[in-house]
């Protein structure tokens, strides 16, 4: 489909088609090329008359030491991991099983299900985090990997959304013959469906990743303690600091930023194949 | 379809209960909170107390010392209407003693409890004023603050009704902040939609290196907007920011440090750190979109002799409205909740001047620690979202839902 409509519009654009490609593409890369400088400037460079130059003048890496002992910032990258993990783990499951009873039960409710769904998705987080911070409070949960309960708010609308337009798409009649041979719902899920559905489970999964993995209200509020600090509130703690270093915040920002790349460098595909399908596609 | 029995209902049974507690049961919550003056840093209104408390322990202790100081003087009030009085005050105060007997800390009462203690703190409180005229008390700097104890072990309810929300729409800092969300969502959403329209019609053309351009494309929408933030405020800086410089180089400021340190300046920065964060996001959306669109469509109208304009209005704009009316509606959603790229970028500055909604409520709750008030701005936001979903809902029709 693709390559017939390129083909359709192709001819004609000429030089502003690529001035603009490029002009966006510089825009995007910008802002991480001049970080990735400036994190080898020693701090006199990069306040001092010659800010800047492209090129450090006594290139250093004492800002990645720096955040790496003092900052904690492999430690965050680590909470990151074990929250941004969890969090998948279990709403993959969870989403998996009620995108396939929506998919294929009839049930009384089902539209009021896939309504609450979507408003989920829809109403902004600062209405679940007074409650929940309170509950937690209640709870004796701050400061805990428990705060991966309450990611279910951001990420399980998304995932349900997406697994439910997958499963829509699988043919019912596998699972009818499977069930003629005796399977049971289960059996059916696991052997027939499971295989079948597995690389929108995957998609699904990649994107609940990243989206625990940004998270920062929560975070911020629930987490307060550094040790459960996640990447992107011990970031933000590099700005509130009385004196900002921003080599430091520099060299964090690269570090932080390596995981993301190489998620998107593996799995661009299924990214994409997730962002439109939770929107619209057909 | 298969019906669903005992066995097929335990698969929704996580979601339910997932939805329930972590999203539902929040919301109902925060609808409660917004109609009391719920305060954590206030010991009497760091709950949501329907009714009249009474506080026994103060009040024992308060009617005892009441009482032997009254009687400590009983010798001294000689007129014989005065003695009559304060020896009912200290019947009142033991009186209640005695109903409260069994009772301990802090107790829910009824509303005649309540006349009573009341009752009893007004004649406690004229008596001991007159006494304290007419005579030379042991203890006549005390008495009064004692008798003030009285009244303070009375808890009023903190439930307000809908006076949170009367005042959030007389409040300016709200208004502002409902101001600054508006400008912030409309400016940044229509740039975004047009720059990544443009944007994903030239990823559209067949051309090398796509690839690169889509993983290019995802960086920025993949990495956490909190992180951007930082990145974009060192960029923003006024001494040591390029992109400060560049624009005060190019005249759009007159000085790099006006960027973030005037209001329309921290605006504009806010806004375009979001369209870099998010137009690839958008672009990506609307691609998918135009790659749905036949390519025979375009062939036909060449044929017919329609120019690049008219292919542009007559065939990909209609085509695409269902993906641009998705796209738009998710990122005026996500544009109108902006939390972290403003609360790590500027937060809130410089003079609130960029404060939204969603900063403000935060503020409000965990820095005044004041649930009830921020609970109503969080209401406020939650009815906006709800009339923008629907307003695109209504613009999309019921297909969202009819793809189930």
């Amino acid at each position: 489909m693709m390559a017939n409509n390129a083909g359709a519009e192709k001819k004609g654009f000429g030089w502003p088609f690529w001035i603009m490609l490029i002009f966006y593409l510089v825009i995007i890369v910008f802002p991480f090329i001049w970080i990735l400088i400036t994190s080898f400037k020693q701090t006199g460079e990069i306040y001092g008359n010659n800010p800047f130059s492209i090129i450090p003048e006594n290139p250093t890496m004492q800002h990645y030491a720096d955040v790496i002992m003092e900052k904690g910032i492999l430690r965050a990258i680590g909470n990151s991991l074990i929250v941004s993990g969890v969090t998948t783990v279990y709403i993959v499951i969870v989403a998996t099983f009620a995108a396939y009873a929506i998919s294929r039960f009839d049930f009384r409710g089902k539209n009021i299900l896939l309504g609450i769904v979507l408003a989920v998705s829809m109403f902004p987080q600062m209405i679940v985090i007074g409650p929940i911070y309170n509950l937690f409070i209640d709870l004796g949960w701050t400061n805990s990997y428990w705060i991966t309960l309450p990611y279910s708010s951001i990420t399980l609308p998304m995932a349900v959304w997406i697994l439910v337009t997958h499963f829509n798409q699988i043919p019912l009649a596998l699972e009818e013959s499977a069930r003629i041979d005796g399977a049971s719902a289960f059996q059916t899920l696991y052997k027939i469906v499971f295989p079948l559905a597995a690389p929108g489970v995957f998609t699904v999964a990649i994107i609940t990743f990243i989206t625990a993995w940004n998270e920062f209200v929560l975070a911020i509020t629930i987490n307060s303690n550094s040790e459960y600090h996640t990447v992107p509130v011990a970031i933000s703690f590099l700005r509130t600091q009385f004196e900002i270093l921003w080599g430091q915040v520099a060299a964090a920002t690269i570090l932080v930023t390596i995981p993301t790349l190489v998620i998107v460098l593996l799995f661009q595909r299924q990214i994409v194949n997730g962002l439109t399908q939770g929107g619209v596609k057909e | 379809m298969r019906k669903m029995g005992f066995r097929e209902f335990l698969f929704i049974v996580p979601i339910l209960l997932l939805i329930g507690i972590f999203s539902l049961w929040p919301v109902l919550q925060s609808f409660t909170y917004s109609f009391f003056d719920f305060q954590l840093n206030d010991r009497t209104k760091s709950g949501l107390y329907l009714n009249e408390r009474f506080n026994v322990d103060l009040y024992k202790e308060t009617s005892l010392y009441v009482d032997r100081f009254i009687s400590q003087d009983m010798e001294t009030i000689t007129g014989e209407e005065d003695k009559a009085n304060a020896e009912e005050v200290i019947d009142q105060l033991n009186s209640l003693d005695e109903e409260f007997d069994n009772e301990e800390g802090v107790i829910t009462i009824s509303s005649e409890q309540k006349k009573q203690i009341e009752a009893a703190y007004e004649n406690a409180d004229s008596t001991v004023q007159t006494l304290a005229d007419n005579y030379e008390l042991q203890q006549e700097e005390n008495l009064p603050l004692l008798v003030e104890d009285i009244k303070n072990s009375l808890i009023e309810s903190n439930f307000i009704g809908f006076q949170g929300y009367k005042k959030a729409l007389q409040d300016h800092f709200v208004l502002d902040a409902l101001k600054h969300t508006l400008v912030f969502t409309f400016a940044s959403v229509a740039l975004e939609l047009v720059l990544g329209l443009g944007m994903a019609m030239v990823m559209n053309q067949g051309i090398r290196g796509k690839g690169f351009i889509r993983t290019t494309s995802l960086i920025p929408w993949a990495i956490p907007t909190a992180v951007a933030a930082l990145m974009w405020s060192y960029l923003y800086d006024g001494s040591a920011g390029v992109v400060a410089e560049i624009f005060s180089n190019i005249g759009l400021l007159d000085e790099p440090t006006d960027l973030m340190q005037t209001g329309a300046g921290a605006m504009t920065a806010a806004i375009l750190a979001d369209v870099w964060k998010t137009t690839p996001y958008m672009a990506i959306l609307l691609l998918a979109g135009l790659q749905n669109i036949p390519g025979s469509l375009y062939e036909a109208s060449s044929i017919d002799g329609a120019g690049r304009v008219q292919n542009f209005f007559r065939i990909t704009l209609p085509l695409l409205k269902p993906s641009i009316l998705v796209a738009l509606l998710f990122r005026t959603l996500d544009a109108f909740r902006i939390f972290d790229l403003i609360y790590v970028l500027t937060g809130g500055g410089p003079g609130g001047s960029t404060e939204t909604l969603s900063v403000y409520s935060y503020k409000v709750m965990f820095g005044q620690t004041n649930f009830g008030y921020g609970s109503v701005v969080v209401m406020i936001m939650f009815v906006c979202v709800a009339i923008i979903s629907t307003i695109y809902v209504k613009f999309l029709g019921t297909n969202i839902m009819d793809r189930n």
